[in-house]
């Protein structure tokens, strides 16, 4: 009798999810794992953001092969199985395309998902290289810049346009982000001839400086450069301690650095001359589109946008809307060939990736953003000559 | 000899922050024997406060006094919500309670603020120098000092000398007996959680003052930090906490001047190795509490 029910209810089960794949005929599911809270919060809500902005945008202008997007989102919370899971049920609810967080750690489960279950996955804006074909599956991207990308624009930046020769180097050992950003920085640098005067590490959340600032002051000269890599609230606590005291080298850093309430908590006073490598830049001169997508984004939320990271978002709805356009389906291996062979101009930068082969290496251009007294100016696009190989 | 005095700064700074972060800690726990696992989310409260105030044309000042009152109401509204509804049933629906309250507090400045950083107003001292003996250090540093001596000593004259001191004393002895004696037990309890906030919103204020920023997740370091402190220097001494905070300052700091840069990235191992000595030679802590009385 217990077997029965057990088998019963092993039926039952079959039958409900038989019966959650709503999928309609006439609209296209795209689902996502994205983590609207936790410590990945701060880099997903955004481009969740930018996301709904987008599908909003393709169905006022008539939808996708003819049918309505609708975007599916299951809190990953910051939780690399809970991404999984939430991947899994989106899939589970219809989706045929996967959007994942922005970082390898917390958006892997969910590309690892959508390879399984033979869709594609993009990742927002996880730039660690392990974010690629070669880890995650033939259907699977990243629409960042790797880390080898950014360090590398990052270091010509330093050398051949400022003609600065000498760095000291911060590495915050928070996440796969910041070690390989400053690994690519520092390999690239040297390549290029620059001198590393020393690598220092400092641990995320420790809100206490002091020990490599003695040894920076100790080193007996002024680097021409401070390249810090780390994350969130900490950046501001590591610039604020240099200038504090009084070194006013330039410091240069990555994308963790594109957040205006960082750029105020340096204020007036400590944050000049602070320069850093990201994804777009929020106004018309970074892109033609960037002003509707301003406008777009002033319409639906009523404010303009926090920071560059909406612009991840947005683009990685519409890169694969006009992939699936190509391709005429949104069947997982024609999507992901289309995105092979197509070249993206996004808010982003332009975009075009490599083969399968190649880990799915996105060619991407980066921007280059300077502060001066708390204010962001845009420097421009760059694109590194040969980046370092992952 | 500058180097010296650098990390004698260095470390008292920290340590006087580590300090008054485990002291508020563990008086809650020196009356309750719960960990009050919502204690980070004071110094978040105090910093979205000062957020909040940022655009105000109040004086700074003003605006800290209001910050360090809000995370003393916080710390009373924590006692109501999380520990006084089942604190006598058991210690794991506390445990989940304040655990459940401090995912609130997180979650409610995500959806209502920002999950990203936000800047905090600091007046102008907060971001000038002196130089000291041929050591030049953030003034910051040194009101940071201050004002742990000053705290920690007016907090030593309270619980010596008053009778509310005096109550919560005999209530960390022993709880049961100091109730059948007269003393009140919901108004010592949350006198205590009251001055966990106080404690926690200036210290809020100075560890704030590093970055000038505030983040959802900002508690987790100073509770870790108060957590460890409290452990190293006994769980149910006040004196404990204070130097285990020093200590903690002082272990932290030295390795990060000490380890070479291959090790620095294993730091943590290496204080939690001096943490694990230090409990097998002093499984209590370093300082005894009183005798262990029950809990409620």
């Amino acid at each position: 009798m217990k077997r029965w029910a057990r088998a019963g209810s092993g039926v039952a089960l079959v039958a409900s999810l038989a019966m959650a794949a709503p999928a309609a005929a006439d609209e296209i599911v795209i689902g996502g794992a994205i983590c609207l809270t936790g410590v990945q919060a701060p880099l997903d809500e955004p481009g969740f953001k930018g996301a709904q902005l987008a599908v909003k945008a393709i169905n006022d202008a008539g939808g996708l092969l003819g049918k309505q997007v609708r975007f599916i989102n299951v809190d990953g919370k910051s939780d690399p199985v809970t991404v999984g899971n939430a991947a899994v049920e989106v899939i589970r609810q219809g989706a045929e395309l996967i959007i994942a967080p922005c970082d390898f750690d917390f958006g892997g489960p969910a590309s690892r998902e959508a390879q399984a279950a033979g869709i594609v996955g993009v990742s927002m804006c996880a730039s660690d290289p392990l974010y690629s074909s070669w880890t995650l599956g033939d259907k699977q991207f990243t629409l960042s810049m790797w880390n080898t990308t950014m360090g590398a624009t990052a270091a010509e930046f330093a050398f051949n346009e400022k003609g600065w020769k000498t760095a000291y180097v911060v590495t915050d050992q928070f996440i796969a982000y910041t070690k390989s950003l400053s690994k690519y920085f520092v390999e690239h640098f040297k390549a290029l001839g620059g001198e590393v005067l020393l690598e220092d590490i400092y641990t995320n959340g420790d809100n206490d400086f002091s020990a490599q600032l003695a040894r920076l002051q100790a080193l007996g000269q002024r680097p021409d450069v401070i390249f810090i890599s780390s994350y969130g609230t900490d950046i501001a606590m590591i610039v604020r301690a240099i200038r504090e005291v009084g070194i006013d080298s330039p410091v240069l850093g990555g994308d963790s650095y594109d957040d205006p309430g960082l750029w105020e908590a340096m204020g007036p006073k400590f944050g000049s001359e602070v320069y850093f490598v990201t994804h777009s830049w929020m106004g018309s001169e970074a892109h033609p589109d960037m002003a509707r997508f301003l406008e777009l984004y002033q319409e639906m939320y009523g404010a303009p946008p926090e920071t560059a990271f909406v612009a991840t978002g947005w683009d990685t709805v519409m890169m694969l809307a006009k992939a699936v356009e190509v391709a005429g389906t949104t069947d997982g291996d024609a999507v992901a060939e289309a995105l092979r062979t197509t070249e993206f101009d996004l808010l982003t930068g332009k975009l075009d990736y490599r083969s399968v082969e190649e880990g799915h290496m996105p060619d991407k251009a980066a921007v280059m953003v300077q502060l001066t007294e708390g204010k962001p100016a845009f420097l421009g696009w760059r694109t590194p000559t040969n980046p370092p190989a992952p | 000899m500058t180097a010296f005095l650098q990390f004698v700064v260095d470390v008292l700074a920290l340590g006087g922050a580590y300090a008054l972060m485990a002291l508020g800690l563990v008086i809650v726990y020196g009356i309750l024997r719960l960990v009050n696992f919502a204690y980070g989310e004071l110094i978040m409260v105090t910093g979205y406060t000062l957020f909040l105030l940022g655009g105000s044309p109040l004086p700074w000042i003003l605006m800290a006094a209001v910050a360090v009152l809000m995370a003393v109401l916080t710390g009373i509204v924590t006692d109501h919500v999380a520990f006084r509804p089942v604190r006598t049933k058991s210690v794991t629906a506390v445990l989940i309670t304040s655990f459940a309250f401090s995912t609130l507090l997180q979650n409610a400045a995500l959806l209502l603020i920002s999950p990203r950083p936000r800047s905090v107003p600091l007046p102008d001292i907060f971001s000038e120098t002196v130089r000291l003996g041929g050591v030049v250090t953030p003034v910051r540093n040194l009101i940071t000092i201050a004002t742990a001596v000053v705290l920690l000593a007016l907090f030593a004259l309270l619980m010596k000398r008053s009778v509310l001191g005096l109550a919560m004393r005999a209530a960390a002895a022993n709880f049961t007996m100091a109730r059948m004696l007269g003393v009140p037990a919901n108004l010592v309890i949350t006198s205590a959680f009251a001055i966990s906030g106080l404690l926690a919103g200036i210290v809020a204020l100075l560890w704030l003052g590093r970055s000038a920023s505030v983040a959802p997740g900002i508690g987790l370091e100073p509770l870790l930090v108060a957590f460890i402190a409290t452990v190293i220097g006994g769980m149910r001494s006040l004196e404990g906490a204070v130097i285990g905070g020093f200590l903690l300052a002082f272990i932290d700091t030295s390795l990060n001047h000490l380890l070479p840069q291959d090790l620095l990235k294993f730091r943590d191992a290496f204080t939690f190795t001096a943490v694990i000595l230090i409990l097998l030679w002093r499984p209590e802590g370093l300082i005894r509490g009183p005798a262990a009385g029950r809990r409620t």
